[in-house]
């Protein structure tokens, strides 16, 4: 017996350590066991998706649990920061408008990942473009990861701008070549030329252009895109919002003035009805084939051209901003005409973001949930996807594209839709949205004012002088000096 | 009888009474309420919790912050400013036009579902074939939630794909501009409201025609009233405090009307549609200026409280008129 005990002994032991070794291994293999995060973002199908896509994968992978909490998007803002200001949030991730990086880095709402970015090879940081690099830094830490980018962009009807009729017809009308547009004046005249016309030939009366005019549908960022060229003249710092040095706003400078002149007059050259357009009314309708041109983030080219129900597959153009030929520098109070288009894409709304709360119980499970969104896969294989309302931001999302063809996308509709949110992304006079505590104040002010422009209700010089009021009170009361230094040090400006 | 005792014995069915003045039974009675009050007061306590937390406690930080200047740094924090609000709300062209639109609203929506509501209760009344099929059909809309009311008028009134003004090209008649054309789309808003609330006027009309007792139309007809007369002398009179109290019910409702607005034209075009409640959610909740948010909200309130208290009192004087002409 005892001889028998001697080697039973040893193998038991040997059992018993790896016994207890068995939770640990466990730990490694799901790290997040027990762990539940509360996810926020915008009501389904449209940025929630890609939660609901890779999250059960993360839960099997880690063991933790998701728990997506949803709103629509004009509650969203609130919503989160209601739970931040009284504390009965609760929420462990956050998926948000780059541009309330200000409210919530700037309130320290947010967790600081700058060290966890730093260590993590994984995430291929580099691959993301250094333009959405910008959108989750504050003050020069990095309070969130990009898990979508947006920018402004034209689309146009290829088989109509390229249809020898109408070619003609618009040389002599114009005498010019019907070519996409190059100016906001060109958009104009294209505009001005189909409307109301059966332009499609099949004895249906059709429209010029789709544009979101509806206050609180991002009327906002659809007037900025068209404001950009007027007022930033390449290098010019601060030509969008504020002047850096006084925070005295510039949305009523000449340049501004021009912009909305020219923005207001596209409300007739429209489908009936499209001062209350909000951006999907432009997606719907332009994949419907009601119009020539259209503006928008991505989102168009991607119904147009992969939604089963649309009638332009294969039939549309994209193309960056247009510009324009004279624009206003705010620093010299004066007009530059120019022979050649001054561009400046706006990268408007900036894309959507993932944080990290500061108050979270689990921020490295909460940091890894972000990641497994922006990880190159994962995002990948979002903006090649239906309805995930995430478009690309990385370097290798415009290099592979199997995927965008699996999309639905076909030739040439995929290379200009990618050529041109490259060269806008890339562009040396491209710009940022404004990123600063109470941007939905200045932007409410702001969407109020270019409502009632659009109505006749005020002229735009009125309208642009009531909202530069409304900027400074703004900014007399969340402080002009704690503003002034926020502002610059987004626009990298020394204090 | 066993269980009875003695006949001869008879007890008293409750505890003597003591002799003496009325001084005694005043000592006895407060004995017995005093538990029976205690117990009522933790019966009620927790719908007294409820009003404070719920009802009066917001309403005292409405008021608060309508004098405050909230910052959101590091937590929510309030700072004293005095009238310095309610001089904004003064000088606020939007608070103006945002009233202005509620105002023509409440007014225009009101008058035409006091109007048509009575009207189709006086048809169904005197039309009992179908009546029950009727009453549930008018019902309908009412019992829709303000979204799903917003989304069904927002396609309606869809001025490029809606079937009204396809409706109206296919009888040759030209497009309106139901949400963009200068104040059309503030009759859209009344239109949609009307279409959702004559039915509440419509029930409670109803109602109160059939309370109507039958003798007295009985009596009116055997003296020769005719139709229109009965109408003006029997039914109109009997239906005045109704009328008013449903008018008045629903004008306290239309003036805080928002979920339909904001559906169908977000307030547009520019701001001729915006209610005072819109308006006040887009300071508060879209732009997150609380304090300004708030006291807009206040303003409503004290608004939609005078004209409630103006409405009680006209309606007192009508019941006073009805009782002594």
């Amino acid at each position: 017996m005892r001889g028998s005990a001697s080697w039973w002994k040893p193998l038991g032991a040997l059992g018993l350590v790896g016994l207890s070794l068995l939770p640990a291994w466990g730990a490694t293999q799901r790290p997040y066991e027990g762990v539940t995060l509360t996810v926020i973002t915008q009501s389904p199908p449209y940025i929630a998706k890609p939660v609901q896509m890779f999250g059960p994968a993360w839960e099997r992978r880690t063991g933790g649990r998701i728990n997506l909490v949803t709103t629509p998007f004009g509650e969203l803002y609130q919503r989160i920061m209601s739970g931040f200001t009284l504390g009965a949030g609760g929420f462990d991730v956050l998926i948000f408008a780059s541009a309330w990086m200000g409210d919530f880095a700037g309130n320290r709402y947010l967790l600081d990942i700058t060290e966890r970015v730093r260590a993590d090879r994984g995430l291929q940081w580099d691959d993301i473009l250094p333009t959405y690099q910008q959108t989750v830094n504050w003050g020069g830490r990095l309070y969130g990861l990009p898990v979508d980018g947006d920018v402004h962009l034209v689309y146009y009807r290829r088989d109509v701008l390229s249809n020898p009729r109408h070619r003609q017809e618009f040389q002599r009308r114009f005498g010019r070549e019907l070519r996409p547009p190059q100016t906001w004046v060109e958009y104009r005249e294209i505009a001005e030329f189909f409307q109301g016309t059966d332009w499609a030939g099949d004895g249906r009366r059709r429209y010029g252009v789709l544009e979101a005019f509806r206050r609180g549908g991002q009327a906002f960022w659809f007037f900025m895109s068209h404001a950009a060229p007027y007022v930033c003249p390449p290098g010019l710092k601060g030509c969008l919002f504020f002047d850096p040095d006084t925070m005295r706003p510039q949305i009523n400078n000449p340049g501004f003035v021009r912009a909305l002149e020219e923005w207001t007059r596209l409300v007739r050259l429209g489908p009936p009805g499209m001062i209350n357009f909000d951006s999907g009314d432009v997606r719907s309708q332009f994949a419907a084939g009601v119009a020539v041109l259209a503006k928008d983030w991505g989102d168009t080219g991607i119904v147009g051209s992969t939604d089963p129900k649309s009638v332009v597959k294969g039939r549309v153009g994209t193309v960056v901003l247009p510009g324009s030929l004279e624009v206003y520098n705010y620093r010299t109070r004066s007009w530059t005409r120019l022979s050649r288009p001054n561009v400046a894409p706006y990268l408007a709304f900036g894309g959507w973001v993932c944080g990290v709360a500061a108050t979270t119980r689990h921020p490295s499970a909460a940091y890894d949930f972000c990641r497994t969104l922006a990880s190159p896969q994962n995002s990948y294989v979002a903006v090649t996807t239906s309805e995930t309302g995430f478009n690309p931001f990385r370097a290798s999302h415009f290099r592979n594209l199997e995927g965008w063809r699996r999309f639905g996308f076909v030739e040439p509709d995929l290379s200009s839709y990618l050529t041109a949110i490259e060269r806008s992304l890339s562009h040396p006079n491209a710009q940022l949205d404004l990123k600063l505590p109470g941007q939905a104040r200045y932007l409410d002010a702001l969407e109020t004012q270019l409502a009632r422009a659009a109505a006749g209700q005020a002229t735009p010089q009125q309208a642009l002088d009531a909202a530069a009021a409304e900027w400074e009170r703004i900014t007399n009361e969340l402080g002009r000096d704690r503003q002034r230094r926020l502002y610059r040090a987004w626009l990298g400006l020394p204090e | 009888m066993p269980g009875w005792g003695s006949q001869s014995e008879p007890k008293p069915p409750c505890p003597p009474v003591e002799a003496g003045t009325g001084a005694n039974l005043g000592r006895v009675a407060p004995q017995d309420a005093r538990p029976r009050t205690a117990d009522g007061n933790a019966f009620v306590l927790p719908a007294v919790v409820f009003l404070l937390l719920f009802t009066v406690f917001p309403f005292l930080f409405t008021v608060a912050l309508s004098f405050s200047r909230v910052s959101l740094v590091g937590g929510l924090q309030l700072s004293f400013v005095g009238l310095a609000n309610w001089e904004r709300l003064v000088s606020d062209a939007r608070f103006w036009t945002s009233l202005a639109n509620t105002a023509a609203l409440v007014a225009g929506a009101v008058s035409l579902e006091v109007v048509l509501g009575f009207g189709l209760a006086l048809l169904v009344h005197t039309t009992p074939k179908g009546a029950g099929l009727f009453r549930v059909l008018f019902l309908i809309p009412m019992s829709l939630t303000p979204i799903a009311v917003g989304y069904m008028w927002r396609m309606l009134l869809n001025e490029t794909i809606g079937p009204l003004n396809a409706l109206l090209r296919a009888v040759g008649l030209p497009p309106v501009g139901w949400v963009s054309a200068g104040l059309v789309p503030l009759f859209s808003m009344i239109l949609v409201d009307v279409w959702q609330w004559t039915p509440f006027v419509f029930v409670v009309c109803l109602a109160a025609l059939q309370a109507l007792p039958d003798e007295v139309v009985e009596a009116a007809e055997l003296d020769g009233a005719s139709r229109g007369q009965l109408l003006r002398y029997v039914v109109l009179p009997w239906m005045v405090p109704t009328l008013v109290a449903a008018g008045f019910l629903r004008a306290v409702e239309a003036f805080k009307i928002v979920d339909t607005i904001f559906i169908v034209t977000g307030g547009g075009p520019g701001t001729r549609t915006e209610s005072l409640t819109l308006h006040a959610y887009y300071v508060g909740l879209h732009a997150f200026d609380l304090a300004y948010g708030a006291t807009i909200a206040l303003a409503l309130f004290l608004l939609v409280g005078g004209a409630a208290w103006a409405a009680l009192g006209l309606t007192r004087r009508v019941r006073l008129r009805e009782a002594w002409p």
